[in-house]
């Protein structure tokens, strides 16, 4: 059968074809080239010596070195790695929280306003963020939230809040309502039906949003500039101090290792779970 | 009355998440808006005073914001347009199914979900660098004594765009490539019968059919350009002079360099009010062919 359709194939393939087909593949892989070269560039950087990175025709084989990671766990990489994290998890997790029941209500009451609330949703998400930004510094300084885990993790719910409610939203039109009024024949409050029943069906759409939100908060830079203070620095924000003073100058070897230790939990994130964060990038423009 | 009821049993489920939003997003937008109102320096916290207007009728005779303003509107009005062509073709590339497609696509969204800031530092220390950069290597090896890439007037502009280009050229990919490949096959194959070539069948079947898709495309592309700050904050901090001080630089200097929190605040709602009336207008005429799918959910 393989053989049958390969050779069919093959008797269609004229000289000018073939130049396309292969035109494309060209194509397609110097776009590839292109994405992922910066990414490949910091990895070989992070494993060079000082003499290694700063030569020229840059040095492609040399012998690696762990120096530069083991300067960054010097660098105290773990405290702004745990910033990172708690902020993250906790902001994904509270998000979450909220905004999945909240699509819920949207997706399956028969409310007046529904459009007006999901036009305000929206909104926020094409406010620029320095708008939020400046008002929410001021706010918390007042508080005394600046320089607190609790404040930006709070503040990072704006950011995932209404991509949340729209995702889950789409992802609950879609399940028919035939279950729920069967739920509700067989005598399952509404609140039963939602947890039993809808969000067990509705797990692809729970990891898609769970995805892209950790992805949104992990890179996050301007929130946590402002917010951070000096006690709830994260990844991004301890990174820009490698590239240094007058003085120091740009410290290549520990600003790539910490941009590979900065980047590549997202990165394998999007690698390994690709169709969820294909289908929730998708899914958001509709 | 029945909605009256629903809404009751409803705000277990919503209230909560309108509760936040209000705190963290209508709070805050309230709260710029009453301090653009004032005199406010925060090196002198007692003397805030009501000013009215002033600071909106300054913003508009300050040559600073003025070219904030066009700088921002030229860098998401040519970014958005190479990535919404860039992102288009490149998803009409790999619309045939290939081997290995699930992986190709994978990796070509690696620029999106790599974070921007360590995406910027390695464009900046990397590429652009002007005496070891790759970039200008290459150039070296072709006899072109390149610039210094993101220190100099005008290439730092377009060293920013070419990032931001880079960066968010697969978020169209993705969603122009999920669109085209829900279109229906039989206008497609109907073109072809008539002898429309490729060219054509895009141009007169496939971008009409995706018209909704593009619209909405547009919009978020706009907004995330419009806002854009790590990239260029990291790459050039606003600089060479003011060549890349989009408005969000504007404003976060405004506010946390020179301590002006009325003014910033003042053009951070300008800010605001622009995006807000493009993205209306943008709505308002480019769905009108398209009905009311979105909202008639």
């Amino acid at each position: 059968m393989v053989e049958v359709t390969h050779l069919r194939r093959r008797k269609k393939a004229s000289p000018t074809r073939l130049f396309i087909a292969s035109l494309r593949y060209g194509a397609i892989m110097i776009a590839v080239f292109i994405a992922v070269f910066p990414l490949f560039w910091i990895i070989l950087a992070s494993f060079k010596r000082a003499a290694d990175l700063t030569q020229l025709p840059p040095a492609v084989f040399f012998s690696p070195t762990l120096d530069n990671y083991v300067t960054v766990v010097r660098e105290r990489f773990f405290m702004f790695f745990q910033n990172s994290v708690i902020i993250t998890v906790a902001s994904v997790l509270l998000s979450i929280g909220l905004g999945v029941p909240a699509a819920y209500g949207l997706s399956r009451f028969s409310l007046s306003n529904k459009k007006v609330i999901m036009f305000f949703v929206l909104s926020v998400r094409f406010v620029p963020y320095i708008v939020f930004g400046l008002p929410l510094f001021l706010i918390m300084v007042n508080l005394g939230l600046v320089g607190t885990r609790g404040g930006v993790t709070f503040v990072y719910i704006l950011i995932n809040l209404p991509i949340i409610i729209w995702l889950m939203k789409s992802f609950f039109d879609d399940i028919p309502t035939d279950i729920d009024e069967a739920a509700a024949v067989d005598g399952a409050t509404r609140f039963q039906t939602f947890r039993m029943v809808i969000l067990p069906c509705a797990g692809a759409g729970i990891a898609c949003v769970t995805i892209l939100s950790f992805i949104f908060a992990w890179n996050e830079y301007l929130f946590a500039l402002i917010l951070s203070g000096r006690n709830a620095q994260t990844l991004t924000v301890g990174l820009t101090r490698f590239l240094g003073g007058m003085e120091t100058g740009v410290r290549w070897g520990l600003l790539s290792a910490w941009s590979v230790a900065v980047t590549m939990p997202v990165v394998a994130i999007a690698l390994l779970v690709h169709k969820y964060l294909r289908e929730g990038f998708t899914r958001q423009s509709w | 009355m029945r909605t009256g009821k629903e809404w009751i049993e409803a705000i277990p489920y919503i209230g909560p998440s309108l509760i936040v939003l209000g705190i963290i997003a209508v709070f805050p937008i309230l709260y710029a808006m009453a301090g653009s109102l004032s005199d406010w320096h925060l090196h002198r916290a007692s003397s805030r005073t009501l000013v009215g207007l002033r600071n909106y009728f300054e913003l508009f005779g300050d040559p600073r914001f003025l070219s904030s303003l066009s700088v921002t509107l030229l860098f998401t009005a040519l970014s958005v347009l190479a990535t919404m062509v860039f992102g288009f073709l490149l998803a009409l590339l790999i619309q045939k199914p290939f081997r290995g497609k699930n992986l190709i696509r994978a990796l070509l969204t690696i620029p999106m979900i790599m974070t921007p800031v360590v995406s910027a530092l390695a464009w900046k220390v990397f590429f652009f660098e002007a005496d070891i950069g790759l970039i200008n290597w290459l150039l070296g090896g072709l006899g072109i004594r390149g610039p210094a890439w993101v220190a100099t007037s005008p290439s730092a502009f377009f060293a920013v765009v070419l990032v931001d280009v880079w960066f968010m050229t697969p978020f169209v990919m993705l969603i122009m490539d999920a669109a085209l490949a829900g279109l229906p096959r039989e206008p497609l194959d109907a073109a072809k019968i008539d002898g429309a070539t490729y060219w054509q069948r895009v141009s007169h079947v496939i971008i009409p059919m995706i018209r909704g898709t593009i619209v909405f495309t547009l919009i978020f592309r706009i907004t995330i350009d419009y806002r854009m700050f790590d990239i260029i904050y990291i790459m050039t901090a606003g600089g060479p002079a003011f060549d890349t001080q989009v408005l969000s630089i504007w404003v976060y200097n405004t506010a946390l360099r020179t301590f002006e929190i009325g003014y910033a605040n003042a053009g951070a709602v300008v800010m605001m009010f622009i995006i807000g009336t493009v993205c209306l207008a943008i709505l308002i005429f480019g769905l009108r062919k398209v009905g009311e799918r979105v909202w008639s959910k």
